[in-house]
């Protein structure tokens, strides 16, 4: 009996291993097998990757996803010319990029964009050609403040608070100290939600500011380390977060702190590079699904990748981001009547006319509205970090602070809530 | 030479002002636009220190700070007053004016490399202050920084759109040289002749060697601010990493490489340092490389060509003009 029970499995396991390949065979678009052959529809797409940080990883996923729908329909038989900028973290280039893609090309929309700089130069210049940019690696408050950037990632704000939040409700802080870039959108603005949360809490805190151009993390550590914080949120891009631990490891600082951060530190090449040291004692909030979950968007996202993204292009959040960008993208131009899906201010309409999407990789509903601003995520998970990945250590939580109350009218207006 | 005489270089000036006024605005697309903006901003800076260089040999590498000093202004006076453009970019530029006196100052004691020296820390200090005061978006107080997004910047009235505005850059980088070519044929260019060839000699004929270089200070300050200023308008803010020490050691490199003593050394600098690197940026390879290329450009200047390219062309025409004067 035992035998035949043994024979059965050995015989069902081709037919599993044939599965589980259908299963990995990506699903995009129309899904059709067939590659698109018309007239191309121009996308675009602008990301910084520069010293101190590379914001790449939302526009290769965006590339891999317009890639495999390409290869499956493309939108009603078009493919997608998805061309995507660097801004290098410089201004002008990223006014260039904008020029380029907006102004002297007739790109419909712009998609899985990821920078530090060019959402603030280029806000006004999104307005005027009334082009939606459906980004995904946002990190300056003009992300989420102007009326024509949605992001699918929530940005340091969001993720800085929901790490406070659940510092002081489980690992008893009262006092954080957030180190944070010296750029006022960015290190400055999101430093100081999660201290006025603190402080709205009875507790304090106070923040340690980081030279993008002349990074010194010792510096600003040991400023965290002297303000009397008990929990420090290393509010950086990966590389200087990961600097600003190695940094606290020569001091040998793991016990003395709580240590949390937010999004940019849930990537899985972190857990190794931090070493066995932190492990166990680094706690993340993931902006996106953490890859455990594992539902059908999490699962289409690294076929999607794995048949259509090269293999060093990163598996982070910010590539679950420019993902469903891409994604939400795709599905509201198949949408659409075939006849508009040229004309930039009907894809436009159609994007702000984005209501309620939702995915396994997500905690909320993604919308888009007319509103003169934008942040349909803000609900996240809490991670830590423990040898070869990470250890779900909160479910999806909403984040608790004034700044969402405008977002949450607008929900219950579009009843989504 | 008299004060009104056009000189054919001049008149070539003149034509390609024209030309860049009339034409560039009707043919470049936006991504172009935007480059020949920031060309020309730039072209003003290096037309400061090129003009520092020839007329009294004194170098000065902190033109790009002085740079982000007169955006600073300008963005602090677009956001605080709401006075018009022109206006707060007449403060700027007076206000770097006097801060490139004030630097002088103390710099006049020195000579060649430490004179250098004294302005790259000058450009140091500056790098230092815009990183950690950030640049002005709106906020209150007297650094004007707020948290969160930007204010919004107010273009001048004749120039709201992109082609208008390079119009404008282009008029202001006309009127700027017309104000250095006034002073080379005035008193002070015939004192910083003299303070060229020999200080004591200078001295000994009643010039006030340190008067004349002060002045020559304030007008490559004067230049600077207005250039941070467009720079300013172009893109209504600014970022600290384009106004770092080692980009002041690289504009005067290329004002070097361009050629100091000609107008067009100055474009061809500014080109070298904007335009070069967006072609590469624009043809899918690294701009990076643009450094391989300003190394080449200055390793060729200081063998080959002390008047840097546009010596090398003005050699050139100078040699096919006397050809034909013998062939006639």
């Amino acid at each position: 009996m035992k035998q035949t029970k043994t024979l059965a499995v050995l015989a069902a396991l081709p037919f599993a291993f044939a599965a589980s390949q259908a299963m990995a065979a990506p699903s995009c678009g129309a899904n059709t097998g067939q590659a698109a052959s018309g007239d191309p529809i121009i996308v675009g797409g602008i990301h910084g990757n520069a010293a101190p940080g590379d914001f790449s990883a939302a526009t290769d996923a965006a590339a891999a996803y317009f890639a495999c729908v390409n290869a499956n329909g493309g939108i009603n038989g078009r493919p997608i010319d998805y061309r995507v900028e660097n801004d290098q973290w410089n201004p002008e280039l990223a006014a260039q990029a904008a020029a380029k893609l907006v102004n002297d090309t007739k790109s419909v929309a712009l998609v899985g964009n990821g920078s530090f700089i060019e959402m603030a130069v280029n806000a006004g210049t999104y307005k005027d050609a009334d082009i939606m940019v459906m980004a995904s690696a946002c990190a300056i408050s003009e992300c989420f403040e102007t009326p024509n950037i949605v992001s699918t990632n929530q940005g340091p704000l969001p993720s800085n608070l929901g790490a406070v939040m659940y510092a002081r409700e489980e690992l008893g802080a009262t006092n954080v100290a957030c180190i944070g870039l010296n750029i006022p959108n960015n290190g400055i603005w999101s430093c100081e939600a999660s201290i006025n949360y603190m402080k709205s809490h009875g507790g304090d805190g106070s923040m340690a500011l980081l030279n993008p151009g002349a990074p010194d993390v010792n510096s600003a550590l040991l400023e965290a380390v002297s303000s009397g914080a008990d929990t420090i949120l290393i509010n950086q891009p990966a590389g200087l977060a990961l600097a600003i631990l190695k940094a606290a490891e020569e001091q040998d600082l793991r016990d003395a702190f709580n240590w949390i951060a937010p999004t940019p530190l849930y990537d899985l090449s972190v857990p190794d590079a931090v070493g066995e040291y932190w492990h166990g004692h680094i706690y993340v909030n993931a902006e996106l699904a953490p890859f455990q979950v594992n539902g059908p968007d999490a699962q289409n996202w690294i076929a999607v990748m794995d048949a259509h993204a090269r293999p060093e292009d990163p598996r982070d959040t910010f590539a679950q981001a420019g993902y469903l960008s891409a994604k939400f993208f795709t599905e509201t131009l198949m949408e659409m009547d075939p006849a508009d899906v040229d004309d930039r201010a009907k894809v436009s309409d159609a994007i702000r006319a984005i209501k309620g999407k939702t995915s396994d990789l997500m905690c909320g509903p993604y919308y888009v509205g007319d509103a003169d601003f934008h942040m349909p995520n803000h609900a996240g998970y809490m991670v830590k970090i423990v040898e070869g990945g990470y250890e779900i250590v909160r479910e999806c939580y909403e984040y608790e602070a004034a700044y969402f109350d405008p977002h949450h009218a607008i929900e219950k207006e579009m009843g989504l809530k | 030479m008299r004060l009104w005489h056009i000189t054919p270089s001049g008149w070539a000036g003149l034509i390609f002002a024209a030309l860049a006024f009339f034409l560039f605005p009707a043919l470049a697309g936006n991504l172009w636009l935007s480059v020949f903006i920031s060309t020309g901003c730039f072209t003003i800076a290096v037309a400061g220190v090129s003009f520092m260089y020839a007329r009294l040999g004194m170098v000065s590498l902190t033109q790009v700070g002085l740079m982000g000093l007169g955006g600073w202004v300008m963005l602090r006076l677009n956001h605080a007053y709401g006075l018009p453009f022109e206006v707060n970019l007449i403060l700027a530029a007076l206000v770097t004016m006097v801060c490139g006196w004030i630097m002088a100052l103390p710099a006049m004691r020195m000579r060649g490399l430490y004179l250098a020296l004294v302005t790259l820390m000058a450009a140091g200090g500056l790098e230092i202050l815009f990183a950690t005061y950030q640049f002005p978006n709106g906020g209150d107080g007297f650094w004007g920084v707020k948290t969160g997004s930007a204010a919004p910047f107010t273009r001048p009235a004749l120039a709201t759109t992109p082609e208008a505005y390079l119009r404008y850059v282009v008029v202001i980088a006309l009127l700027c040289f017309l104000l250095i070519e006034a002073h080379r044929r005035m008193k002070p260019g015939r004192a910083w002749a003299m303070i060229r060839r020999s200080e004591a000699a200078a001295m000994a004929a009643g010039v006030n060697v340190t008067f004349y270089k002060t002045w020559a200070f304030g007008i490559a300050g004067l230049l600077a601010g207005v250039a941070g200023g467009l720079l300013a308008g172009s893109l209504g803010l600014l970022d600290d990493a384009t106004f770092r020490a080692s980009e002041s050691v690289l504009i005067f490199a290329l004002a070097v490489v361009g050629g100091a003593r000609y107008w067009y050394g100055a474009l061809i600098a500014a080109t070298l340092y904007r335009i070069l690197p967006a072609l590469l940026n624009n043809w899918g390879v690294d701009a990076d490389l643009s450094f391989v290329i300003f190394g080449a450009g200055l390793l060729h200047a200081v063998i080959t060509a002390p008047d840097g390219i546009a010596g090398q062309i003005a050699g050139a025409l100078k040699a096919r003009k006397a050809a034909k004067g013998r062939a006639s």
